[in-house]
């Protein structure tokens, strides 16, 4: 799972107002080389909720992002370069999503998360 | 595209400029769970279900009733997905054919495609590079297809979701080897309860999906909590067909043959295409569309068949397993259906206010 999908993820149990972001728990996860579009990184970045991005990324052991940001930023390479490394790169393969309200956990294997809730949960 | 098919006058389209009856006692809001009614070899599941059926109006039955279900179609397509996709390829939908065709095989995978392209003209959605959809939601998104032709088609962010985690699986696989690891992810989750915050999504495409649902009005609501403001909506499902006014349900010999075809496809009731068309006016979504399309898919279930009776397919069946066997047996009732006009494949399109 990589962090472009954890930034639009959401726990959606009954009654949780706060289910966004979720938190990760890192067991396993892998860098993996993806294409690089500075247009595709300019389009996508009114829609990323940034420090979702920032915190997500340090718990994978990713720091170099700037704690905030703003668009003018989109016309440095070196922030683009970071943008795309920490947003496409950085995939979690085993661990668990968990939701900032209940501390639910959902699972993630083979870098598939489980968004599944139990009966109780709906 | 074919402007022939959209602009073709459908019983359906009728009801879209009635004012909204609410004198029909049949609900639609919540329906019943219905499984398991017909006969089943495996005695303990349909020990279960009988009582389940017998006290269906408690919640709690009907929560645990629900939770059979989601097993039971994650189970199905986890055991069956692997021979679809060996035999008929990355769609597990009709194909759309031009009517009155014998399709031969190598007709059916373009068909599938043109399946996709004629809803999305029939919905309209915009094609030039500001208006059209950035991010996309594949609703029930089976082994990624949908997700990724239309990821590829606009350039879009794809998210899909899927009950059964081997197809999740196999569709994140088959998305990193066609380059498109970047573009699309799949998630197990449930279109009733879909894990994404309002808004997110430009496009909401439940292709074949629909007809798993057991809460229609949930499964509407949930499709469009996800649109974004001026996001276009696109179902395609099996429905049965419209009740008469003077109706109040189907006939004994239709609900029959449905509760046959539900039991093998690990489907719950059917409802109608008026039936989605009232649940979308209730939440005040726009431009609501809906045909028949029952006449351009025609050729699929005998097609379907005929693969199955292949040399390939018998012998995949037999390794599958009994679920899917059950499937694959079930076939020559979904063509009894069409043929009785009972079962309608249709297409119901909208878009979120802006």
């Amino acid at each position: 799972m990589r962090l472009l999908t954890h930034n639009m993820l959401s726990c959606n149990i009954k009654g949780v107002t706060n289910g966004f972001p979720l938190r990760l728990e890192v067991e396993k996860f892998v860098e993996k080389e993806v294409d690089f579009s500075a247009e595709f990184l300019r389009n996508i970045f009114p829609k990323i909720e940034w420090k979702a991005l920032v915190d997500a990324a340090r718990s994978m052991g990713y720091a170099e992002l700037p704690d905030e940001a703003d668009s003018s930023m989109l016309d440095s390479d070196d922030f683009l370069k970071k943008f795309h490394h920490a947003l496409l790169e950085l995939h979690l393969e085993e661990g668990a999503l968990i939701c900032p309200e209940t501390g639910r956990r959902f699972p993630v294997n083979k870098g598939i998360p489980n968004m599944l809730l139990h009966e109780d949960e709906v | 595209m074919n402007t022939l098919f959209r602009t073709t006058e459908s019983p359906f389209l009728q009801y879209l400029n009635q004012p909204s009856t609410s004198d029909r006692r049949r609900r639609i809001s919540s329906l019943p769970v219905r499984i398991g009614l017909g006969r089943s070899t495996r005695t303990g599941l349909a020990k279960t279900t009988t009582r389940m059926m017998a006290s269906s109006s408690s919640a709690a039955t009907e929560t645990v009733g629900r939770e059979v279900l989601k097993k039971g179609i994650a189970d199905f397509y986890d055991e069956s997905s692997g021979i679809w996709e060996d035999i008929w390829g990355d769609h597990m939908h009709h194909g759309f054919y031009n009517p009155d065709v014998q399709a031969s095989i190598s007709d059916h995978r373009s068909a599938q495609i043109r399946m996709i392209e004629e809803s999305l003209s029939f919905a309209g959605v915009p094609e030039d590079s500001l208006k059209k959809p950035k991010s996309i939601v594949d609703v029930g998104c089976g082994i990624g297809g949908s997700s990724r032709y239309l990821a590829r088609k606009y350039g879009a962010q794809c998210q899909g979701i899927t009950l059964s985690p081997v197809q999740a699986q196999r569709a994140q696989a088959l998305a990193a080897a066609q380059g498109l690891a970047d573009k699309v992810s799949f998630q197990v989750a449930d279109a009733l309860q879909q894990p994404f915050p309002d808004g997110q999504f430009d496009l909401v495409w439940s292709m074949e999906s629909g007809e798993h649902m057991p809460d229609k009005k949930k499964f509407v609501s949930e499709l469009a909590r996800v649109a974004a403001p001026g996001a276009t909506i696109i179902m395609v499902t099996w429905c049965h067909r419209d009740l008469s006014p003077s109706e109040d349900s189907l006939k004994p010999e239709e609900e029959k043959l449905l509760n046959k075809i539900c039991d093998a496809y690990y489907l719950p009731a059917w409802c109608s295409a008026a039936d989605y068309v009232k649940l979308l006016q209730s939440l005040s979504l726009q431009d609501i569309k809906a045909a028949d399309w029952s006449q351009y898919v025609a050729p699929f279930w005998p097609a379907v068949i005929r693969s199955a009776l292949t040399w390939k397919g018998l012998t995949s069946l037999l390794r599958s397993g009994w679920k899917t066997m059950k499937g694959a047996l079930a076939m020559p009732l979904m063509i009894e259906g069409y043929q009785k006009d009972l079962i309608k494949f249709a297409i119901i399109t909208c878009r979120k206010p802006k």
